[in-house]
């Protein structure tokens, strides 16, 4: 009794782990058990059973229940779809005016509605991308092909590059100083004479119009969020989920709803970008001290005064973070929405990365990386950037920006003209590199690949092969080998020694889905891979970051490395592995470590800075050494902060994982990416997505609860 | 009243002691909602058996067609004197049980014979009931013949032609009965 007082917990955990483990040993792998065998939900065997649920029929191979639970959620994923598939073909059909036939027809209100905001779409990204290429397709939405056949002038002619360059880069200036200025002109300068302006063109009229729509819808979220207690209740599990879904099982229902190309990727980019832009537009409206609230109603505002010109222009700097985190959401969707037909950077890295022509995929993703940097940095620097509302300036100070840019318009158009006369091989190189025309390193770049194979082919098969055979295959087999009674003991017992009866249930409700979905084996497969990625993340997490924060010049170059690796587009990390380790699973697990690492080591030099800087004196003074220091004080102070970091590191591990499928797993991605071509996809994807993020969700709300308990525990929070 | 009584003492038990209780009572609650899931969805053990014996059978064909796969491509034969792919005993007994296809050249072969099998082949238009190759153990032989059924001179007839499968033809994939020796 007197060991159970004092340590409560150690006892809680070890009779869970007892259980945990004499329920693994007690239960035996059924006979007929084969991991391959689960793969066969929908097919059809005499030796499955079925039962049969609001018409759906389930089939499924039996097993004992201690073992497997039965897919008693089977039903689910076909049932979605069969409603999406009914909303959209036979729901409410509505009568129309045909212009072309002249004459009325019936359509679906959803298929009407969804093919209208898709025309919608479609006309506004032409524009945008015709404004920076040119193109005729704008005027012909107006007019008509014959029309534009007889007046052969009538087309939008398109910015010569020299012009979007000299824009960017008075733009950085603008924002942030000669800085800024100077990088944004050499990625535009890079870009251009690589010959990646077109595509980098079109992803960016792409995201032209995905971050102003996620913005807007996002913002007026947050604000009736802010406003009604009721809409944050609701909006609240939505964002969670959203929050922890994989980008690609949202594909599949936008394939549905909205077909293929730009416009479904604008809307499915929508879809991931509005939660983070409605969390950080209601964390800034919530900050507003209440003393500016009650200055604003004091100076006799109304409701729509006090959110517009009060609490708004008050919570500008993290409505603008919003901003910044909406375009990078966007610049990572870009490559992922090109499994759906989008156009632009995100398509050439996939058909590269396809061919494995490793050096256009690398040419592709610096393209997609260095624009994410410049994207980051100018929205970050709008973000920081306080009005002068005083300056007395002259006219020039006050326009100067505007001056250059039109005068830049003037020289590039002028240089542009003049190129037109000077024609290189029927191009005009002033106007626009076309793809595939400016410099090339990717032969340079395949050659240094096979150089690599060549040199290194034994060392890394060597490592290879140990790494699978004596890690990951006995380690996937450990997942496979927990009963599911095991497994749900442990996550629901976990959840009850780390917050309570109300953790319990949510952990145990989230994982009971994920066991009765037909997908249990592959969710441990994805979790078996994740955890890899965290625990190795982790380690390297650590100690660099630990390393890292002894010195101020290591902290700052290390975070800022981390802002930057943390903007590429996560399918950017695919290349240099692939490139090492060609289409095998240590190539997924070495994405996975690498992506995961970032927020390990941010929080773990975070969580060491939230330490404050009177116990290092205090500690210093009671004359303990360095190690001391860290060990005894830093750690556990710092140490519910780097659980936070864990957190991020979980699912970033689970999204790289979910997108390692593209080289080849067996996990839940896999099965998201075959749903991408499947007629019925619609419900199997979004409910396996549904099912990643509840792996997620699980992790976070342990962990959660267990960092505020903590920082309560040590009075930090 | 003495309900009362058991929940206050209940709550007079330290903190810790009420934690350990609660979760020795969810593990119970868990490990209760499986066993008593099990008993409306519990595995049918016929069932298991059935897919064990499955497995089995599977197993065998996959064993079979390894070995089928490792043969040479030709016409394997069980007696001396030709060029062919000669078949040692151990061989010819699990290629025969391997061996489930008698091709039309085979049926014709066996059918140049036994005249009254020929006509009612013909007159089927080619059909046959069914095939079968089986291994003699006793005789230590592989025989192999086909079912014919129809009508001779107006009377319903069936008759059996069957004998030794002495040679097969390997196809890489698969092997078939090449010659039947019916006399």
């Amino acid at each position: 009794m007197e060991l159970l007082k004092k340590y409560p917990k150690l006892i809680q955990w070890l009779f869970l782990l007892v259980v945990f483990f004499f329920l693994c040993f007690a239960i035996d792998v059924p006979e007929t058990y084969k991991f391959i065998r689960v793969q066969a939900e929908f097919i059809k065997d005499p030796n499955q059973v079925s039962y049969t649920m609001f018409g759906t029929e389930v089939r499924y191979y039996p097993f004992d229940n201690f073992w497997r639970l039965p897919p008693l959620l089977g039903w689910l994923p076909i049932w979605v779809n069969d409603f999406i598939v009914f909303l959209l073909e036979e729901w409410m059909p509505v009568e129309y005016w045909n212009e072309d036939t002249q004459e009325f027809r019936t359509q679906p209100l959803i298929l009407k509605i969804t093919r209208n905001i898709s025309a919608i779409m479609t006309f506004v990204i032409e524009l945008i991308r015709e404004i920076i290429l040119g193109g005729v397709e704008t005027v012909v939405t107006f007019t008509s092909w014959d029309w534009i056949d007889a007046n052969p002038w009538a087309k939008l002619p398109g910015l010569p590059w020299t012009i979007v360059a000299a824009g960017t880069a008075i733009l950085g200036y603008k924002l942030s100083g000669k800085g800024l200025g100077i990088f944004a002109g050499l990625t535009m300068i890079y870009v251009s004479i690589f010959g990646q302006w077109e595509p980098s063109m079109k992803t960016l009229s792409f995201i032209l119009v995905a971050t102003p729509l996620s913005f807007i819808f996002g913002l007026i979220l947050g604000i009736l969020a802010f406003k009604s207690k009721r809409v944050e209740k609701f909006l609240n599990p939505i964002l969670m989920v959203m929050q922890t879904m994989p980008q690609y099982s949202v594909l599949v229902p936008a394939l549905v709803l909205f077909g293929n190309g730009d416009h479904a990727a604008v809307i499915i980019t929508m879809i991931v970008a509005i939660p983070p832009m409605i969390l950080l537009t209601l964390l800034g409206l919530r900050s507003v001290p209440l003393e500016v609230i009650e200055a604003g109603k004091m100076s006799g505002c109304n409701n729509y005064q006090l959110m517009f010109k009060v609490l708004i222009p008050t919570a500008r700097r993290d409505i603008l973070i919003g901003v910044n985190q909406v375009i990078m959401v966007c610049f990572s969707m870009a490559v992922i929405a090109a499994y759906i037909g989008a156009q632009g950077l995100g398509h050439y890295l996939l058909v590269a990365l396809n061919q494995l022509n490793i050096g256009a995929a690398l040419e592709a993703g610096l393209c997609i990386s260095l624009i994410a940097i410049l994207l980051d940095k100018m929205s970050l620097a709008w973000a920081n950037k306080q009005n002068d509302y005083f300056g007395n300036l002259t006219f020039f100070q006050r326009y100067k920006n505007t001056l250059f840019f039109a005068g830049s318009v003037i020289v590039g158009v002028t240089i542009s003209y003049i190129g037109s006369f000077y024609l290189i091989n029927g191009f005009n190189y002033l106007f626009e590199i076309p793809h595939n025309k400016g410099i090339s390193t990717a032969d340079f770049w395949n050659k240094g690949v096979d150089w690599i194979f060549d040199t290194f082919f034994y060392s890394l098969k060597i490592f290879n092969t140990w790494l699978i055979i004596e890690v990951l295959q006995p380690m996937r087999a450990l997942y496979l080998r927990m009963p599911a009674v095991a497994t749900l003991v442990l996550i629901i017992g976990a959840g009850y020694i780390v917050g309570g009866i109300r953790s319990a249930l949510i952990v145990g409700g989230l994982s009971l889905f994920i066991a009765l979905s037909p997908w249990w084996d592959r969710a441990l497969v994805t979790t078996y891979m994740a955890t890899f990625g965290v625990i190795v993340s982790c380690i390297i997490g650590l100690i660099v970051g630990t390393l890292c924060f002894q010195n101020k010049h290591t902290t700052s170059f290390m975070l800022a490395l981390c802002d930057i690796f943390q903007t590429f587009p996560s399918f950017v990390y695919l290349i240099p592995v692939m490139m090492l380790f060609g289409i095998t699973d240590t190539s997924v697990l070495i994405a996975v470590v690498v992506y995961a690492t970032i927020p390990a080591v941010r929080y773990t030099i975070e969580g060491l800075k939230s330490v404050p800087a009177a116990l290092h004196d205090v500690a210093s003074m009671s004359g303990v050494t360095k190690i001391q220091r860290l060990l005894k004080i830093e750690f556990p102070l710092a140490f519910p902060h780097m659980m936070l970091g864990l957190n991020q590191t979980i699912v970033f591990a689970l999204f790289m994982v979910i997108i390692g499928a593209f080289i080849g797993t067996e996990d839940l991605g896999q099965y998201i990416l075959k749903a991408l071509s499947d007629k019925k996809g619609a419900g199997i994807g979004l409910l396996l997505g549904v099912c990643v993020a509840f792996i997620g969700l699980i992790f976070d709300n342990l962990i959660r609860t267990w960092v505020n308990k903590r920082k309560k525990h040590l009075g930090i929070d | 009243m003495l309900q009362d009584k058991h929940l206050n003492k209940l709550r007079e038990l330290p903190e810790p002691v009420r934690q350990l209780a609660g979760l020795v009572i969810i593990t119970i609650i868990v490990i209760l909602s499986f066993a008593i899931l099990n008993i409306f969805f519990g595995h049918d053990k016929d069932l298991v058996a059935k897919m064990k014996k499955e497995e089995e059978k599977n197993s065998e064909k996959r064993k079979l067609s390894e070995m089928m796969s490792n043969l040479p491509s030709g016409i394997l034969v069980t007696y001396d004197g030709t060029d062919n792919y000669k078949l040692s005993e151990e061989l010819y007994e699990k290629v025969c049980n391997a061996t489930k296809l008698i091709p039309q050249r085979t049926l014709l072969g066996a059918n140049l014979i036994n005249l009254k099998a020929h006509q009612i082949y013909t007159n089927n238009g080619n059909q046959i009931q069914e095939t079968f190759v089986k291994w003699d153990s006793e005789n230590k032989k592989c025989v192999a013949g086909y079912v014919l059924k129809g009508t001779i001179d107006g009377k319903e007839e069936t008759i059996t032609v069957s004998g030794d499968a002495l040679s097969f033809l390997s196809t890489g994939i698969d092997t078939r009965v090449y010659f039947i020796k019916n006399f």
